[in-house]
């Protein structure tokens, strides 16, 4: 028992000379608890959560119609792409795109009209000085929306024409629908040659209905067959050129009249038919009339819901990776630089001749540090939960958990990486490549989605991975505790721990 | 005192377990890569008493103190500390053992008491008993008017001062200082080893390593190292005895001496060769013992008419004896 009690003092030994020591640095702790807030506060101030704007010069021949369409469309093309202007010359274009004047460069083809009735499609090219990646990508899409509304805008100059031409087609289905009653009345009348001379007309009339409403309606026809339709019954345009089929029909069937009847009633009745057909045919066409040429030539467009209870800012999202980065970097940096010092200062002299074991000394420097870090973590956390509004779906009591745990892991590398160096400028170092593979493999920067499964081992050895995935779940999705990460996650920190214990021990018995 | 310790010429294999003995060392060697930090040191010292290690820098003397904590593992031979190898050292054991480095390694960043309080906390001594201890400690040293201060903010020798009081915080039987008193000025100096002696006094064994040659005369044992090896061991007056070849003798008298008084005193049977002949009409004579010599001499002028002015033993200062021995031991080129 007694030596239980000495133990216990020998460990807490650690334990006040390392909280006093911080406390002593009243800066280092502002600065640890405010630097991050501050600089989160300025991200969420200062960061634009829109895609850039692109400054964009037009290349063209000035005279072609494709000119004044761009002239004309450009400005409204996209918000994101700012239209500076259009040239004849694509080299002065990309000298200013040199000097960094403008930002894109779109040349359009030359010829489009010819290319494309020789069967094949007209480029746009577009021409950048971006480095990043990312930026590469950006332009390359915001092309690719250039060209495709470009795309959009010709086949609605199409689809308005087509529409345009409906109101022709209204007018034969008008003449029609007349020269069948015209027929129906010369038969009931008895006057075969009047009616055949109708027939004659109505037949006329029918075949170039047919030829332009095939036209029209094809377009609703393709969509129709690309995205199927849900409803029981047939569309609109799928009833139209089945109508179409039928007065085709109809017409067709209607002999050639012959002299000497007594009665022309089942002529009379197909006309009747006719008529009716023709009617719901107008109709039909109205409806076709009625469709947006936006809406016949895109049918489609997307909207995204979240389910989640609250809609989110980059700095809400980002929040939890700079917490646990932060929380790790300081664990890591502290417990680096702790043993180490201790070597260099001679001090581990000291606990080598006294009775404290290698053991005690851990247990004393952990829970130092871990009350350190749980400070620092509590009021850097109320500051952002409170002081700028970050969200917290989740249950404190499973943040505090995650925190614990990551403080824990985080300790082991720093204390292995202080039993390692030989200087405390190497421990800096190495607490320093910890942190470059916590930005870029934590998933703090890039989606862990977006790495190879061989390199997903360096994301899955870090603290920062897990504690970034436990506290965007509880913090951003109102989950609890995933077991599999916050097994992981301590079961890294006793590895670490069991490893920084050998080292000590080995440090202290033979160093 | 002399049969309770050995020189490195009366080997005997195996150390001494003895209560009486606070460290016994038979041939005792550290290799750092292929050369020897300390050769072969074979010694026996006695609890209670102060044990001086004397040389100059690099030669050997804080290996042998890392040794003897178990700091560094010995290349070849055995050591006992309290009866113990320092490489079994248990945590009980560690309890009655104290340990001074070289340097100042407290944390400058704490005050003094809380660098005492760590210290405390090392050995487990409880918060309740500790508070007397530290306040004893903080009277003993004279730093009490201090202790709110931060160690960075104290003078040299007050950090050593507290690096001492920690050293004893948990009342250690043995006590391993090593150059406690480097750096620090002569006044500070004496300072500390009257709280050496205070300490030996109440029964604590020290060893202390010191480049001071003047400091062997408050030892009460003193080894001379060189070049890593022990070159003499013995109180500091047979130090002296040894080095010079026994004790002198300073007589001057009133008349120019004659050139042949020197060859004459020579043949008297207690007096050793070395005889000098000094400036004041003084004759500097070594011989087996002073306080017998004394009145033997004085009849012996005597006897030659020669007035005697003054006759005393001369104390020769711990500086030429330890250059005697250096000189004599071959070790003089490392100095």
């Amino acid at each position: 028992m007694a030596n239980l009690f000495k133990s216990f003092i020998r460990s807490m030994s650690f334990f006040r000379k390392e909280i006093v020591e911080v406390i002593r640095q009243p800066r280092l702790i502002l600065t640890l608890v405010f630097g991050p807030f501050l600089i989160l506060l300025l991200f969420g101030v200062g960061y634009r959560n829109e895609p850039r704007a692109v400054r964009t010069v037009f290349v063209t021949d000035e005279s072609s119609e494709l000119a004044k369409q761009i002239k004309e469309n450009a400005p409204t093309i996209s918000p994101q792409l700012i239209y500076v202007g259009t040239i004849p010359d694509k080299d002065p274009a990309l000298r200013r795109l040199a000097s960094g004047e403008i930002d894109l460069v779109i040349v359009a083809p030359e010829n489009a009209y010819e290319t494309i009735r020789s069967n094949q499609q007209a480029t746009f090219e577009l021409y950048h000085n971006e480095i990043d990646p990312a930026q590469i990508g950006y332009v390359e899409y915001l092309g690719q929306v250039v060209v495709d509304e470009v795309n959009r805008r010709v086949l609605a100059s199409m689809a308005q024409q087509g529409q345009t031409e409906a109101s022709d087609i209204q007018q034969k289905i008008g003449d029609a629908r007349s020269k069948a009653a015209a027929m129906k009345d010369a038969l009931r009348s008895g006057d075969i040659a009047q009616a055949r001379s109708q027939q004659a007309e109505l037949r006329a009339r029918i075949s170039d209905i047919s030829l332009a409403v095939g036209a029209s309606a094809g377009l609703l026809g393709g969509v129709q067959q690309n995205v199927g339709s849900n409803s029981s019954s047939s569309t609109p345009e799928d009833e139209t050129l089945k109508l179409l089929s039928e007065i085709q029909n109809s017409t067709a069937n209607t002999n050639d009249l012959q002299d000497g009847k007594t009665s022309y009633d089942t002529e009379i009745q197909d006309l009747e038919k006719t008529e009716n057909d023709l009617a719901d045919l107008q109709n039909k066409l109205t409806e076709f009339q009625s469709i947006s040429p936006n809406v016949l030539i895109r049918p489609f467009q997307s909207k995204s819901i979240s389910i989640s209870k609250v809609q989110f800012t980059p700095m809400d999202f980002f929040t939890p990776g700079v917490i646990v980065l932060l929380l790790q970097h300081i664990a890591v940096t502290i417990a680096a630089l702790s043993i180490v010092r201790e070597r260099r200062s001679g001090t581990m002299e000291l606990f080598r001749v006294s009775p404290i074991s290698s053991a005690e000394t851990l247990v004393g420097k952990y829970l130092s540090y871990m009350i350190f870090g749980l400070f620092i973590g509590a009021i850097l956390s109320l500051l952002l939960a409170y002081g700028l509004r970050v969200p917290m779906l989740g249950s404190w009591q499973d943040f505090s958990i995650v925190i614990v745990a990551v403080l824990f892991a985080s300790l082991g590398i720093g204390f292995i990486i202080s039993l390692s160096a030989q200087t405390e400028s190497q421990a800096v170092q190495l607490s320093m490549i910890i942190l470059l593979l916590s930005v870029f493999f934590s998933g703090f920067l890039l989606d862990l989605r977006y790495l190879l499964p061989s390199v997903k081992v360096v994301s899955w050895a870090l603290p920062a991975t897990y504690g970034s995935v436990l506290l965007q779940s509880i913090m951003l999705r109102g989950r609890g505790l995933i077991p599999l990460y916050i097994f992981g996650l301590v079961g890294i920190g006793i590895a670490l721990m069991v490893i920084a214990w050998f080292l000590l021990r080995y440090r202290m018995r033979h160093e | 005192m002399t049969e309770i310790y050995t020189t490195p010429q009366e080997k005997v294999q195996e150390p001494v377990v003895s209560p009486d003995l606070a460290i016994s060392v038979r041939g005792l060697s550290k290799m750092f890569g292929d050369e020897y930090a300390v050769k072969n040191l074979s010694f026996d010292f006695p609890r209670g008493k102060i044990f001086g290690l004397i040389g100059p820098s690099g030669c050997g003397k804080t290996t042998t103190v890392r040794m003897l904590t178990g700091i560094y593992t010995p290349t070849e031979g055995e050591a006992r500390v309290l009866g113990i190898d320092p490489r079994q050292f248990s945590s009980n054991t560690r309890e009655r053992i104290g340990y001074m480095p070289q340097l100042f390694v407290l944390y400058p960043d704490l005050s003094v008491i809380e660098n005492l309080n760590f210290s405390a906390s090392l050995y487990g001594i409880g918060f309740i008993r500790r508070r007397k201890i530290i306040r004893d400690l903080l009277n003993f040293v004279e730093l009490d008017p201090h202790k709110y201060k931060l160690a960075r903010q104290i003078s040299g020798g007050m950090q050593r001062r507290l690096s001492l009081a920690a050293t004893l915080i948990h009342e250690p039987e043995l006590v391993f200082l090593d150059e406690p008193t480097a750096g620090i000025d002569p006044v500070l100096r004496n300072k500390f080893w009257e709280h050496f002696r205070t300490l030996s006094d109440s029964g604590k064994t020290l060893l202390i390593t010191t480049q001071y040659v003047g400091e062997a005369i408050y030892c009460d044992i003193v080894g001379v190292m060189g070049q890593g090896q022990m070159i003499m061991l013995d109180t500091p007056e047979g130090l002296r005895k040894r080095a010079l070849g026994g004790e002198v003798v300073d007589i001057q008298t009133s008349t120019p001496l004659e050139w042949d008084v020197a060859y004459q005193i020579r043949q008297i049977p207690f007096v050793q060769k070395n005889v000098e002949i000094k400036p004041d009409n003084t004759l500097r004579v070594t011989v087996d013992e002073a306080s017998t010599a004394i009145p033997h001499l004085l009849d012996w002028f005597k006897e030659r008419n020669i007035p005697v002015e003054s006759i005393n033993e001369y104390i020769p200062p711990f500086d030429d004896v330890f250059i005697q021995i250096i000189q004599e031991s071959g070790y003089g080129q490392s100095i």
